[in-house]
């Protein structure tokens, strides 16, 4: 089994040590961080993601597969800059204004993250208006909106309606979380739906390649 | 009311024409011309709420309160409220092994606690012509919001000893409030255990189910029904969940019902599962319609399915959406 192979096979189990040293190693050896990252970290993330819709592993297993993930990523990271490697998209994520639920927004962050998008995580109860400035200043190519509460979920209408008013033509929105259905989304004249975060994932690396 | 809550089951498997019962409270507010906020502070106002969805609707049961912040906040969890929205847990209150072995069970009535248990106390005395159930959180579900739910899915692996030790606690506590209920007058419980639908089979297994199999030993008897609510991704969790030995589960619309009825044995009654968001609240009269006939035709011919709403009925849900439900149940009767 090559080293990458390796890395790919701890991070699915949730190494995080093993896979911040695996990747130490695999960079001292001489590869490519670029390969590195897209054949050991992305390619065993893309595993957690397949099993995770096909309901072979559950919440906390892919919690901590991204957890390893990152902190891969993280010894990686220093090095893909010096190369000028460029993120396959970004996305600004939160949950909308009134809405403090949380798991399922990190449960898609994670698994965007795993598909090689940057995405920078507002948080919860974000402002429509921290939804656009945070868009503008980090050229994102998605604005994605959390709920799970049916009263803020009418708060990515909000979000949708203004973010078209302050000339950001070229960002996509999407939306998910429990009470949110295409139906929805159609309504409100969202781009995409992410009907659950492995969805999510893959509908916006499909957006982001254009 | 003492009631044979074990014969009522029975009745409800015998029954040919079942009643349905979803889990129907908040939008009760729209009857008694009160804000959520007002309702969950006051448990008079509970009681009046459930007394006006029990004279406007034939349900099989009447359903106090399902807020999932109660417990946690009595506990000592910071709770956000809103005018009409039901109050959510904003942060977690352990953080490490030593907050969890501090953590203090909360007397039961502290907090709001007491006005839930005086809603089931006035209920039972006005609504006598059906079950009375109090709505109660599931231990796991309850951990997660005093851990913090995206932590605890990770503590099971990393520090699975805190998350127990907060677990033994949640539990302990738990029991206590489900007794102070009995005595109050309910014939029942609803323990909703969402936050174990995330979990895998042996999680499950590990995190969630000795604490309810020991809460349900613990409360249950002839007089007394303990029914398990999960609205998670339950099929893979199907025989895990069968394994608790309730004889009432209630499954959310996070699954095709038909799915579970083929695995769960006939002898356990199984509702669920129309969709609180999509159809009660954001739907339409018409496509209520819709999917009650869909659910009965695809569930109808299994003698344990009972209708019931996949979840919680949000409080804004147009009461237009919810008599149409009721109409379109009864036209199956």
């Amino acid at each position: 089994m090559s080293i990458l192979d390796n890395i790919s096979e701890m991070l699915q189990k949730g190494k995080a040590k093993d896979v911040q040293a695996m990747v130490q190693q695999a960079m001292e050896e001489g590869l490519a961080p670029k390969d590195i990252l897209e054949k050991g970290l992305l390619a065993g993330m893309g595993i957690i993601g397949r099993k995770f819709k096909n309901n072979e592993i559950f919440v906390p297993e892919v919690l901590i597969a991204a957890r390893a993930m990152n902190k891969g990523v993280e010894i990686l990271k220093p090095r893909l800059m010096a190369d000028g490697m460029e993120e396959r998209g970004t996305v600004v994520l939160g949950a909308v204004k009134g809405d403090l639920h949380d798991i399922g927004k990190n449960l898609v962050k994670m698994m965007m993250e795993g598909k090689g998008l940057k995405v920078i995580d507002l948080g919860v109860d974000i402002k429509c208006e921290e939804f656009i400035r945070a868009a503008k200043e980090n050229h994102a190519n998605i604005i994605a909106c959390a709920a799970l509460l049916t009263t803020t979920m009418e708060e990515m209408k909000v979000v949708v309606e203004e973010t078209k008013k302050a000339g950001l033509q070229d960002v996509k929105i999407m939306i998910g979380g429990a009470p949110v259905t295409q139906e929805y989304a159609d309504l409100i004249g969202a781009d995409a739906y992410g009907k659950d975060a492995a969805s999510a994932a893959d509908i916006a690396l499909e957006m982001c390649a254009g | 009311m003492k009631r044979d809550m074990e014969q009522w089951v029975e009745n409800m498997l015998r029954a040919e024409n079942k009643k349905t019962m979803p889990i129907l409270s908040f939008p009760g507010t729209q009857f008694i011309g009160v804000t959520v906020d007002a309702m969950v502070r006051d448990g008079a106002l509970q009681a009046k709420c459930m007394e006006a969805i029990a004279d406007r609707y034939d349900t099989a049961a009447s359903l106090s309160l399902m807020d999932l912040s109660v417990e946690a906040e009595a506990f000592g969890s910071p709770v956000k409220y809103a005018e009409n929205e039901v109050p959510t847990v904003l942060a977690s209150i352990i953080k490490d092994a030593q907050d969890a072995e501090i953590l203090q069970i909360p007397a039961v009535g502290c907090g709001r606690t007491g006005e839930y248990l005086k809603a089931i106390e006035y209920a039972s005395h006005t609504i006598t012509d059906r079950p009375i159930f109090a709505g109660v959180i599931g231990p796991f579900s309850l951990a997660g919001r005093l851990i913090d739910m995206t932590e605890i899915m990770m503590q099971c692996y990393d520090e699975p000893e805190i998350v127990k030790i907060v677990l033994d606690k949640a539990t302990e506590f738990i029991i206590k409030y489900i007794e102070a209920f009995k005595e109050k007058g309910a014939n029942g419980i609803v323990m909703a255990e969402p936050a174990a639908g995330l979990l895998s089979p042996s999680l499950m297994a590990e995190f969630s189910n000795p604490y309810v199999r020991k809460i349900r030993d613990a409360v249950e008897t002839k007089n007394f029904l303990f029914i398990y609510h999960n609205c998670g991704n339950t099929i893979p969790l199907i025989e895990e969940i069968v394994s608790l030995g309730v004889r009432v589960l209630h499954l959310g619309n996070a699954v095709q019902l038909q799915d579970a009825l083929e695995k769960i044995p006939e002898h356990i009654v199984v509702m669920g599962n129309i969709s609180p968001a999509e159809q009660f609240r954001q739907g339409s009269p018409e496509s209520m319609t819709k999917a009650v006939d869909a659910l009965f035709a695809s569930c109808g011919r299994y003698k344990n399915f009972v209708i019931s709403s996949g979840c919680d009925i949000p409080p804004a849900s147009p009461i237009g959406n919810i008599d149409a439900y009721f109409r379109a149940v009864e036209a199956h009767r």
